[in-house]
Parts: C-alpha cells; structure tokens; sequence
C-alpha cells in the first residue's frame, strides 16, 4: 500500500492514496425506498399471522389442570397447623379430589405450584456454594461465606448443602390415585427421575467422592439444613443414583425461577403401567399430600397441575395471541405506510435544491 | 520620476504589488548626531510622536530615486471557487487583511465576494471615534432604510431588525463593508463593537485591509463572544498565528510564508481550496458520525439497563441483575463496541463529490439538526420502549413455559440467556439499520459481533469452563439447553420484530413524506450509480471584471502610526468580561481570512496592455464558463 517505499523526495509526505485511507472503500449504500419496505412489511405480517395460528392450534391440543390446594378441602387443617412454627416436626396429610372430563393423551406431567415466592431475590440467589454441591471436597467443610447465615449451625457445624436456596426447599409430597370406579383405586405411577437437565445432573450437581464408603460417610462431619427433616444423603433411600446432591428434586428446587409464580416439575406419568400406557384416562382422581411447606409467611399459595406438553410446552397462550396482536398491528402499519407512500411520497423525492 | 511613476502605474494596473526604493548617502558623523537625537526623543515624555516624526521627516529628506520593483503574488487556484462554495454553504467569509484598501477591495473583487452589483459598499475610514461612530451607524441605518423599502412584510421597528435573525437573513441585499485598521482600532472599542458586529451582520461580505495581528485576533474574538457561532480562521504566515489560536477552529496553510501558521493550527493543508474539502465533505461527515454514534450509544445503553428496572417490580426490588454477570462485563465491549465504532469511522450519508456538489447539505450541521435535545429525548424514548418490550415479552413467553421434555425453563438463568440473546440481536439489527455505507469492515464488524456473542456464550456456559472456575461460572448448560429450544426462538423472533418495526416505520414514513435535502441527494446518488462519475461541477459565478487601481503608492500613512500609537495592543478589559449571549443566530458564519496576494493572474494567463485589459478579461470569463 505505500508503507514499502522509501520515504524520500518532494512527495515523502504524502499520505497513502489507499482506499481505506482515503475513505474511498467499496460499499453498500441501501436506503429505505417503498419498493423494500412495504412488501417486507406485508410478509412479516404474513409470517407473524401463520406463526400465531400455528402456535395457537398446537397450544389448543394440550390440556391442563391447576388445583390450588393451600387450603383446599381437608387441607385447611394443615394449613392452619403449619401457621405455628413448633408444630414443623408434626406430619399432615390431606386429600385433594378432582376429575378429568377428557382423557389426556400422551405423556403427562406433574407440577408443584408457588405463587409468591421470590426465587429470584439476589441475596436469596447468591447464598448458595456451586463448589459445594460440586461435590469439592474442601468445600463440604468450609462453606462459603455467602451462605451465611445458613452455613454453619449454632455449633459449628457446616451445613450440606449450605444457604438459603438449599434451606428453603420445598418438601410436599404427592400420591396419585386413579378411581375408575367407585370401589376400585389405582395409584398412578410417577416417575421421580428424569426431570431435571442432563448438564446439571450430570456435570453442575456432584456427589463428594465417596471411594468405598457409603454416602452416609462422604458427608461425615455436616449436617442437614436447619429446615430439612432428612439429611442429604437420605433424600432417596431407594436409589443411590438419586441421593445426595444429585437428587432430583433438590437440583430442580436449586435451579431457581424467574419470577415469583412459578412451578417446578415433580414427576412423570409412568405409561409402561399398563393402565396408563395412553395417558390419564378420564375419571376420578385424589392426591393424597403430605403437607409441610408453609406459605402464610409470605401470603403465598401452593398449587398442584398436570398438564399435557407439545414441542411449545404447556398450555402458553402468551406467544400464539401475541403473534396475532403483532401480525394484525404490522398490517395496519403496513396498510398505513402503502397510503402514505401513495398519496404523498411518490414525487416528492425528485424535487432538488 | 516620471518613467518610474509610469512603470508604477503600469504594474498596478496589472495587479502586482508595487515598491518603490530610494537611496542618501550619509555621512558619519551626521548619523551619530541624528542617532544620538533620536535616543534622546524617543525617551521625552510628552510629544514624543510628533518629535520622532519630526526627526524622521529630517533624515528622510533627499533621496535619490532607485527605481521600482513589482512582485506577482498570485492567488492560489481555486480561490473563488471555493469561496462561491462555502457561501452557498451558508458560511460567512469575511476577510482580514494586512494589505492597502485597494489591494483589498481587489481582491475582494476577484474572488467575487465583491460585485459590482451589490447595493452599497461601505468603507469605513474614520480616524477619530466619533467620525468612526457616525459612519457605522449611517451605514447601518442605510441598510436597514433600504431593506425597510423591499421589504412586503411588516415593517417592524428599527431595534426589532437588529436582533431579529430571520430579518437578517432577509435583510442581507447586498451590501460590502470596508474597514481599515484605523478606524477598527476605534470600532473594536467597547462602546462601538456592537455596533460593529451588527453592521457586519448585515452585510454580505466584510473585508478588513490594514489590519495587525493582534487586531486580527480580535476580531475573531469579537464574532465568538458575542454570536453564537463557529469560528474558522485561516492563515499562512507567522501574522495569522494569533487569529487562529483565537479561533474555534484553525487552520494554516503550508507554504511560502513558513511553518508557523501550520504550528499553530487545527489543520493544516498546502493549498486554500482545500478548504471545501474539509468543511464540507470530511467536516460534514464528522458531525454526521458523531450524532449517529451518541444517538445509537445512548439508546443500546438504556436498552440495556433498564431492563433491570422492569425486573425490579417482579424481583422484589432486590436489585437482582436480569442478565449474566458475564455478558455485563462484555456487552459494552466486545459484542456492541465493534458496530457503532465501524459506524462512526466509515458511515458516509452522501458520497464526497455530492457533498461538494450540494453545499447545502452543509447546513443541518450549522443548525444542529442531527442531535439537539429532541433528538436525545427520542432516541432515550427508543431505548426505554425497546427495554420495556425485551422484558415484557420474554416475560409473558417464559413466565409458564417448560421445555418439549416437561423440564424447566421459566428459570432465572434461562431468562437471563434469552433476554441477552434478543438484546445482542435486536441492536444489531438496529445498528443494521443506522449504517448508511455498509463497506466490507462493518460486514465484519457487525456479523463478527454476533457470531462472537454466541461462541463467548458456548463457551462460558460449557462444561470446560464449570470445571476450572466453579464459582465464577454458574451459568452451565443454560445456553445448551435454552438456546435448543424452539420456544425460545419463536420469543426472540417475535421480540425483536416488536422492537425494530417502530423505528423502521417512522424512518419510512419521515423520508417519504418529509425528504430532508440529504435524502433528496442520496436518492439521486443511488438513481445515478450505473452512470460513471461525473467531474466535479461547480457552477462558476460569472466573474464581474472592475477593475479597481492598486497603487501601491498610497498618500495615507501606513500602518506604523497604528502600531506606535498602541491602539492594537491594549485588549479592553471591560470588552472581554462581557459574556453576552448575542443574538439568536440561525446561520453559522466562519470568518475566513484569505492569502492577500493579487489577483489578476488567476483570470487571464498572459499580461494584457491596459487598454485591451477589459476585452480581455470579458473573453476569459466566457472562456472559463
């Protein structure tokens, strides 16, 4: 480009007559003429119209049911128990009955429900230790300090898992039962693993190595969190696989929710139960719930849903009307603009100086 | 004497600057008693002037006539092409020269900022104040007289004109002033100066012939305290040095004169008609780029940040950040920095020889059309709309959503990911759409901008990364699991579509029902691409030939009582503590002081005889059409 030669003579200084250096590079010059923009204009709505009817019939198929059991039926008693804090040791259970009109077909999934409880609150949020539940040995003793004041007990004993996150987990459980008839009642199988993502699983939730010794020994010298009832390493006595930190629902209640409503997966239908190889059929069905976790402490409540999914997820009606609503307001727009453009902008570009 | 006065006149009458030299001889001892006279008056203390004038009229007594030397000092081409350019830029030239009154006017002449046309020229010679006084205020009244007569409006009072700058605009017919250093000495007091500044308001072309330095600098001085506008100031010798430090912005021309005026100043170039180059095509240029870039920097930023406002009502105002720590360190430098700084070194909105073509395009910069607080207020509007919908709606999307598998994903850190990913992608696309000139450097910058967000993205939130600096990344498998998911992208489509369209129909609608002359002229230049490029294409003004004596003998005195007398030197106290805003100026004016040499060789190539000058000069002009 010029740097090469030897800077002498009268023209030494001149600078390089290169086209980047004199501003001389080859480009693009695009403008917005009517010819672009409103046939765009009228294929985005298109777009955005089929996008919205397509989403909205496959939200359609899906099917889903919400039960808010904070104080449903024989839950009120519990509720009321659980308002007194020295009664938290005691167990409660209540029945919740409900009844599906239409068979729901295909893979069907359970939720647990909270409304009002912050996840997302950035203290809430940042005591917790990723080292920890990695499974790090040094760690497991020595807990972070931003688990405070949920990392050591009065004793000082460390905490495992450490935090308020981990502390604070939600400890209902659920039994499903099908009543097809009267007389007869069939529990409905829910598989309790699988839920979570593989990463987490599998690469952010690790038990400490535990070389020969039980997990009961990997975790020696901590302790369970002040507001659990089991210790870690008892989460899931059945499966090995599925307790410690690994366990499922722990990971799924660590992950923490967006928003303060919210609801976190509990199981899966089991379909290879040969009642249930084609979904919920329809009927009767109670949930047998042992009720523990307390929500009058931030006016919340609890809720129960089964929902069908498809590759949109639940039942979301959010995207599909909001597809809608844009497509008609981009053809307004562009209904608009093609008015404007005709009576107004056709000459008025060749007018100059 | 009478073939040396000849030969003056014959060198005049071509334009060239005429000296005459004589010579005494002296003998030693009559120096000493004058030398030893002379110390002896320049230390009185009354009178001395008058005694060191008498002195000098003493010594300077008898010479003998040598003869005469004539020196041609061409203007540089290009000179009064450039001047027609700026003027129709709507830049005030006015010229501030050492040279005689006539050399002066000239000149004026030949680059057309005088016309035989015009109404009047005022030449203003006073050597007392108040003569000095009277002649500025006739003149004004003139002036304001005879616009008072054309004009069809109505007729408003007399101080209304003089502050009005509409009415100065429709004011300015036609009229020249003519000052010389004398008499500005008077008129830069500070009882006068503002008589003064509105007189030259007035006129269409001033030009100061006999002035110093340091009056140079003060008139510079005069125009940027008490107008608002932009001072330029142009000069190439070691006497312009003080105007173009005083200017806003100087410039000195390398050349014959030496390198002092290029040290001092802003810019420098070889030649005067460089000068349009500058202004208009890389000076317009810079204030285009640089709107472009604040208007676009503010409105990512708000984007960016006050979405975390919106966050606040459903966080518990607990000031959780919505997005990654991560991508808040980076955002700002490495996925949008690249963009907008492409945009601000390479974006042209008309291409350089349009820009020459059509000075006016130069005026919106004068008038701070591309950003002034309205424009600052919609482009924080933008920002703030664009932030509300890249919550809301992810909001609305994400708050009951779950993956095709029934897993999780209304989860804080898939929200984080989402929103970060529309946020890249939407000022992206906008910055797409604020380029006007799109070279091969912003291809790169903007694709390479979002191909590195997304693989920074991959790989912060890897499982590589997790396993080294556990803590620091806790965001791992998000992107994996977010960004595979249709859902997701059907939100960040629909998102993004919500934000841009707004912005895209408004500019739509602005260019086509009200072109600015920018859009006029980059239709054109894209209408006019397939044709090759035309030669730049001036309209040459009809150069009116008067001709105007340039005797270099002149019977006034010269400039060095002016000096002696100190006038020059003294800057007024009481003028530089004023800071009055000025009148409400809608044009910008730029004092532009030119190379004062002659002009003559510029119009007709070989020297005439004086006679057939006129025939000569009406035939070049044709020739030059």
């Amino acid at each position: 480009m010029g740097k090469a030669k030897d800077k002498s003579g009268p023209l030494a200084r001149r600078p390089d007559n290169s086209a980047f250096k004199q501003q001389r590079l080859p480009a693009w010059s695009p403008i917005l003429t009517a010819n672009t923009v409103l046939p765009f204009f009228y294929l985005l709505a298109l777009i955005c119209m089929l996008l919205g009817v397509w989403l909205l019939l496959t939200v359609q198929s899906t099917q889903e049911i919400k039960l808010d059991y904070t104080e449903l039926g024989n839950c009120d008693q519990c509720f009321q128990l659980r308002k007194n804090v020295s009664y938290a040791a005691q167990t409660c259970s209540c029945k919740v009955e409900f009844s599906i009109d239409r068979a729901f077909k295909g893979d069907v999934f359970f939720y647990y429900g909270l409304k009002n409880f912050h996840q997302n609150l950035r203290r809430y949020m940042d005591s917790r230790d990723d080292e920890q539940t990695l499974g790090r040995k040094t760690k497991l003793k020595n807990p972070s300090s931003y688990c405070e004041p949920f990392a050591k007990d009065v004793e000082g004993v460390p905490i495992a898992p450490c935090g308020a996150v981990a502390n604070s987990m939600f400890n209902d459980s659920f039994t499903l039962t099908y009543h097809p008839s009267r007389s007869r009642t069939i529990p409905v199988p829910l598989l309790r693993k699988g839920l979570t993502w593989y990463t987490d699983k599998n690469v952010k939730f690790r038990n400490p190595k535990t070389d020969n010794l039980t997990l009961a020994a990997a975790f020696e010298g901590t302790r369970q969190p002040l507001y659990w009832q089991k210790p870690v390493y008892d989460l899931d006595p059945h499966d090995p696989t599925n307790s410690g930190f690994i366990n499922e629902d722990l990971i799924i209640w660590m992950r923490e929710a967006a928003f303060p409503n919210f609801k976190k997966l509990y199981g899966i239908l089991n379909r290879a139960d040969a009642s249930f190889t084609k979904g919920l059929p329809k009927g009767n069905y109670t949930i047998d719930i042992s009720y523990n976790f307390p929500v009058q402490y931030f006016q919340g409540r609890k809720e129960v849903v089964l929902t069908t999914l498809t590759w949109f997820g639940g039942q979301n009606y959010f995207l599909p009307i909001a597809y809608l609503v844009t497509s008609s307001l981009i053809l307004l727009m562009a209904v608009v603009l093609t008015l404007a453009w005709w009576k107004f902008g056709k000459d008025g570009k060749n007018m100059k100086e | 004497m009478y073939t040396t006065s000849e030969h003056l006149s014959a060198f005049a009458g071509e334009g060239l600057r005429t000296l005459a030299l004589a010579y005494k001889d002296l003998s030693e001892e009559y120096y000493q008693v004058w030398k030893k006279k002379l110390h002896y008056v320049s230390t009185v203390i009354d009178n001395r002037e008058e005694h060191l004038a008498v002195l000098y009229e003493e010594i300077e007594q008898g010479m003998k006539l040598l003869g005469a030397t004539a020196i041609e000092d061409k203007l540089q081409e290009g000179v009064p092409e450039t001047i027609a350019c700026l003027t129709l830029a709507d830049i005030k030239i006015w010229v501030l020269t050492g040279d005689k009154l006539e050399t002066a006017m000239n000149i004026g002449y030949s680059c057309n900022m005088l016309r035989d046309d015009m109404n009047e020229v005022f030449i203003i010679s006073g050597l007392a104040q108040l003569e000095v006084q009277q002649q500025l205020r006739s003149a004004k009244e003139h002036i304001l007289g005879l616009s008072r007569v054309s004009s069809t409006g109505d007729v408003a009072k007399g101080e209304m004109f003089a502050e009005d700058s509409v009415f100065e605009e429709a004011i300015i017919a036609q009229c020249a002033l003519v000052i010389n250093g004398l008499s500005l000495a008077h008129a830069l007091e500070p009882q006068l100066e503002h008589t003064l500044l509105d007189l030259a308001c007035l006129c269409k072309t001033v030009i100061c012939c006999r002035v110093t330095p340091m009056q140079k600098a003060q008139v510079v001085e005069l125009v940027r305290r008490h107008k608002r506008a932009v001072t330029l100031a142009v000069g190439d010798g070691a006497n312009d040095v003080s105007m173009i430090k005083t200017a806003h912005i100087g410039v000195g021309i390398s050349g014959q004169e030496g390198m002092q005026a290029v040290l001092a100043s802003d810019y420098s170039f070889a030649q005067f008609r460089y000068l349009q180059r500058l202004l208009l095509v890389h000076g317009r240029w810079s204030y285009f780029r640089m709107c472009n870039f604040l208007a676009y920097f503010f409105y990512k930023n708000f984007a960016f940040t006050l979405v975390h406002f919106w966050y606040g009502f459903y966080c518990g105002f607990s000031a959780q950040t919505v997005y990654d720590q991560w991508f808040i360190t980076l955002f700002n430098i490495v996925y949008t920095s690249l963009p907008v700084l492409a945009m601000g070194l390479f974006d042209q909105d008309v291409n350089d020889q349009n820009s020459l073509r059509y000075p006016s395009l130069y005026k919106p910069g004068q008038q701070n059309h591309l950003f002034n607080k309205r424009q600052f207020f919609l482009c924080t509007l933008q920002g703030i709309v664009t932030s509300f919908l890249l919550f809301f709606i992810p909001y609305g999307a994400f708050s009951v959503m779950v993956k095709e598998d029934g897993a999780d994903l209304s989860d804080h850190q898939t929200f984080a990911v989402t929103i970060a990913t529309t946020l890249v992608i939407v000022v992206s696309v906008q910055i797409g759409l604020d380029t006007h000139y799109w070279t091969a450097v912003n291809h790169l910058f903007v694709w390479g901008s979002l191909i590195v967000y997304f693989a920074i993205l991959l790989a912060m939130q890897s499982d590589g990364l997790f396993g080294i600096f556990s803590s620091n990344f806790p965001f791992i498998g998000t992107a994996r699991n977010c960004l595979s998911e249709k859902t997701v992208w059907l939100a960040v489509l629909l998102t993004t579509v919500v934000c841009i369209l707004p912005g895209l129909v408004v500019s739509f609608l602005r260019v086509d029902l009200f072109p600015t002359l920018t859009d006029k002229v980059r239709h054109l230049q894209k209408s006019r691409k397939k044709q090759g490029p035309q030669e730049q294409n001036l309209r040459r003004i009809r150069r009116t030939s008067s001709r105007h004596s340039a005797y270099a003998f002149s019977h006034q005195q010269g400039y060095g009582e002016l000096i002696t007398s100190g006038k020059n030197m003294r800057m007024s106290t009481l003028s530089s503590t004023r800071s009055l805003e000025g009148t409400a100026q809608s044009s910008s004016w730029i004092e532009n002081i030119l190379k004062r040499k002659n002009e003559v060789a510029c119009i007709s190539p070989e020297r005439p005889d004086p006679p057939d000058s006129h025939r000569d000069f009406r035939g070049s002009a044709d020739r030059l059409k």
